[in-house]
């Protein structure tokens, strides 16, 4: 099992606690409670390849503008970030961009898998009228900068768990990647799987340290 | 008259139907149903009279002495029915008293139909939720999943068996401190006022206790307005909620509005205030806008241009959306103002600095009274690791408060505690008890809480967690791996105790496991806290976060500060080795290269030593002060003690 740390950030209620939700629990309520602070959720998937799992440990924070100085208590040491927004508020967008300007500027590792997710697809599918962002500028925006890039609903579940699969996949190619330059320095070739292992949390791991 | 009737501990045993046992009939009339849940064909029913059958709602009865007439009680109900009260919980208690006549007039089959039968007829139902029958019947149909102020009972913690068993015991405690406080009211010479009391007895320690074991729920408001001298602030600020009211009115223009980005962030945030409230719910308005929601905007706004500073913060629409449960707009609004600036300075500010200097207490608070669990929060090893080849015992002065300014993970979630005074944190009983503790024994009462719910989950922190064995096994030194591995190791920990924090307040149903296994508990170290301690500690956590902030900002951040010295050190070592080889072969003729080389690094290493001495002087010249600032004496003499424990354990097994 592989084991990654991963942060929401965007804008108050675009869907950041709706979209985890929707993900960790399969579960949707049309008014949430606002977030304060920040939550803390686990939830692991299964990937394609090799039949992999992945934990994600996700950090849920509070939108508004004021908790930006908390966030890098978040982001410090996180694998992976969801930037939110609303696909029927453009402010919002610009919201997401300047977040991702922020997570580019703050966060040393370049390895950092950002994806950018346009909540509140089932507006839009329900009244086309309600889009004011439309999916070929994100997208652009999204390509400029090299980040993966969905549109969701969090009410019906589209596409939610796509999001935190093909982030999954991402982590887990650069993961290999990384085990593979490491594993051709020591020359050693079958030595992958073992540091793998060494990715598990030493608490959860009895074995390892309980005993 | 029942003199042990307010004792918990005996109520807790279930004592309490004995204890009541000379007002059978009052019990009866109350809870026949209660007591007997699993009665056939009589479900229904019993879950309403469960929901309703709340004593505090119909307080007239309780409130009385004399129960043994069902004729008194009834005058006294139709007493309060036109007392002319406008919290909410008063209406639902009108609501109630209907249902409790009913419940009490009828047999017991009847009892749905005649219901159902009182809710087409009865129009002072309908006033009580001030609209049209089709609402009040959906209010009425779900009226058992909802507890006494409207909050839905089940929630992801506690399932609605679990609360309705609870509830049964609590209602009890509740109608005999209820009949407590009327005899202390009654006793200071003070009027119980159709159950409206405003004014309440001088403070005392008796008083405190009262409070500490909950004021009764329909006096809250009042209550809470007279301890924070809410009247004193409003006289002196006659009209200016009204005139805020109107300043907001003209705010249409669309411009005007953009400017403020609070008013966005307030409406956003409106119809996501307790969701799980009917009062808050507008289907149980025709889909209309609930007058509730309409207060909860007008109290926020008005807040935001009143206080700019402070503007609008989320967390703030929970503590007026509560508030507006015990009291009128008007109060709530100044309330609030009270709450920001008396209770939780600048916690709410745009910078949030006064919620990190109250997370910084927090720490300090928590390293003092439960150091048991500080250890697992923040390891000794830790410090110790980050800063061990730091051979210039560089600013170990300033970093050996480093957590003050470098907050542990924990106080994320440990800040909406306080940003929300425990709103949503702590199932709703527990959280009123809180506040009503709060009001009376101001701020410090809020990290007394925060204390005694770690010590309540000390076990589950510091359960199956062998902290000392697992970092020492990684904090070998010299090796990649483990270093890797022990920063793994911490973070991990980090989240358990995260998580930990996080769900075990949800299940704290019962404000009594709190009170009485903590707060009531002498002997508990924490319970010697006291106002000003957190007036000192927060003194003293601003003035170090500001000099660190300073301090960082004269030295470069902490990395390149290390790599600097580590290099400088290295320099001196040569140096210094460079010297010792010299001296000891007394070879006089290389000295001078070797002189200047050793000056110049010295000179340099001087002035960063005067920096960290001056850092260090400034830093640690102020006592935060635990009982009056002897802090350290006082640590001393728990480690004293605990040597001296440890030094007899010592003799004894040498003895044996």
């Amino acid at each position: 099992m592989l084991q990654f740390k991963l942060v929401l950030l965007g804008d108050s209620s675009v869907g950041k606690s709706s979209i985890v939700h929707r993900f960790v629990k399969d579960s949707f309520d049309e008014f949430r409670e606002s977030t304060i602070g920040a939550a803390f959720l686990s939830q692991s998937i299964k990937l394609d390849e090799d039949d992999t799992v992945i934990k994600f440990e996700i950090w849920d924070t509070a939108g508004q503008e004021r908790y930006k100085s908390l966030a890098p208590m978040y982001y410090r040491n996180a694998n992976a970030a969801l930037v939110v927004y609303d696909i029927t508020a453009s402010d919002s967008l610009s919201k997401a961009q300047s977040w991702v300007e922020e997570l580019k500027n703050k966060v040393a590792d370049d390895k950092l898998v950002i994806c950018l997710v346009g909540n509140k697809l089932d507006l839009c599918q329900e009244d086309s009228g309600k889009r004011s962002v439309e999916i070929s500028d994100a997208k652009q925006y999204a390509d400029e900068q090299g980040l993966l890039f969905f549109e969701v609903s969090a009410k019906t579940g589209e596409k939610v768990n796509d999001v935190f699969k093909s982030i999954g996949e991402s982590l887990y190619s650069y993961k290999k990647e990384e085990l593979l330059s490491k594993s051709e320095q020591n020359g050693t070739n079958t030595h992958g799987q073992v540091d793998l292992q060494l990715q598990k949390p030493a608490t959860s791991d009895p074995t390892s340290c309980c005993t | 008259m029942v003199t042990n009737g307010g004792d918990p501990l005996r109520f807790s045993t279930g004592d309490g139907i004995d204890i009541l046992a000379s007002k059978e009939k009052f019990i009866n009339y109350r809870f026949k149903a209660v007591r007997s849940p699993s009665v056939p064909n009589f479900h229904e029913g019993n879950y309403k009279n469960l929901n309703s059958s709340e004593p505090i709602l119909a307080s007239p009865i309780a409130a009385q002495p004399n129960y043994e007439s069902d004729r008194d009680t009834e005058n006294l109900v139709l007493n309060s029915e036109h007392d002319g009260t406008n919290s909410l919980i008063d209406l639902y208690r009108d609501e109630i008293v209907h249902e409790n006549k009913d419940s009490n007039d009828s047999e017991e089959g009847e009892i749905f139909t005649r219901k159902e039968e009182e809710i087409e007829n009865s129009s002072e139902v309908e006033q009580a939720f001030s609209g049209s029958p089709s609402k009040l019947v959906s209010v009425m149909d779900n009226a058992e999943h909802f507890d006494r102020y409207g909050f839905r009972k089940q929630n992801n913690f506690i399932t609605e068996g679990v609360y309705n068993k609870w509830w049964e015991g609590y209602s009890q405690y509740c109608i005999r401190r209820k009949h407590k406080w009327v005899m202390l009211l009654e006793k200071s010479g003070l009027s119980v006022d159709n159950d409206m009391p405003t004014r309440f007895p001088p403070r005392s320690e008796k008083l405190k206790r009262y409070v500490r074991k909950g004021i009764p729920a329909e006096w809250r408001g009042n209550a809470w307005w007279y301890f924070v001298r809410g009247q004193e602030k409003l006289n002196k600020n006659k009209d200016v909620y009204e005139k805020l009211l109107v300043k907001m009115g003209d705010l249409n223009d669309e411009q005007q509005r953009k400017k403020l980005i609070d008013l966005d962030v307030i409406e956003r945030d409106l119809n996501r205030t307790f969701p799980d409230n009917i009062h808050f719910q507008k289907e149980q308005f025709q889909n209309k806008e609930p007058p509730m929601i309409q207060s909860l905007r007008r109290v926020l706004v008005a807040f935001s241009l009143y206080n700019p500073k402070i503007g609008y913060c989320q967390s703030m629409n929970f503590l007026a959306g509560l508030l507006l449960l015990f009291m009128d707009e008007e109060r709530a609004f100044w309330m609030l103002v009270i709450i920001t600036s008396r209770y939780l300075p600048g916690v709410h500010n745009v910078n949030l600095e006064g919620v990190n200097i109250d997370q910084g207490v927090l720490m300090l608070c928590i390293k003092e009274y439960l150091p048991e669990i500080w250890e697992y929060i923040y390891p000794k090893q830790k410090l110790e690791n980050q800063h061990k080849h730091d051979s210039l015992n560089i600013s170990t002065e300033v970093l050996k408060n480093e957590f003050l300014f470098k907050l542990p993970p924990l106080t994320l979630c440990t800040a909406s505690w306080f940003m929300s005074c425990f709103i949503g944190i702590i199932p709703i009983e527990t959280t009123l008890r809180i506040w009503d503790c709060l009001f009376y024994e101001e701020s410090h009462f809020l990290f007394k809480a925060s204390l005694a719910i770690f010590k309540l989950c000390e076990q589950d922190i510091i359960k199956d967690k062998p902290l000392h064995k697992t970092l020492g096994q990684y904090t070998l030194p010299n090796s990649n791996r483990t270093s890797r591995y022990s920063r793994l190791s911490q973070d991990d920990y980090d989240m358990e105790i995260f998580q930990i924090i996080q769900s075990f307040p949800k299940r704290i149903i019962d404000p009594n496991d709190i009170f009485e296994k903590i707060i009531f508990k002498k002997r508990i170290a924490l319970n010697r806290l006291d106002q000003q301690e957190i007036d000192r500690c927060r003194k003293y956590v601003s003035n170090q976060r500001l000099k660190y902030k300073n301090y960082k900002d004269l030295i470069g951040d902490q990395e390149s500060l290390k790599k600097t010295t580590n290099r400088m050190n290295n320099n001196i070592n040569i140096i210094n080795n460079n010297n010792i080889t010299r001296e000891s072969n007394n070879n006089n003729n290389s000295n001078n290269n070797n002189n200047n080389t050793s000056s110049a690094a010295e000179s340099l290493m001087k002035e960063i030593n005067m920096t960290n001495d001056l850092m260090n002087d400034t830093l640690s010249s102020e006592v935060y002060g635990f009982k009056k600032g002897l802090s350290s004496v006082h640590w001393n003499n728990s480690i004293k003690e605990r040597v001296k424990q440890m030094r007899r354990k010592r003799e004894k097994d040498y003895q044996t």
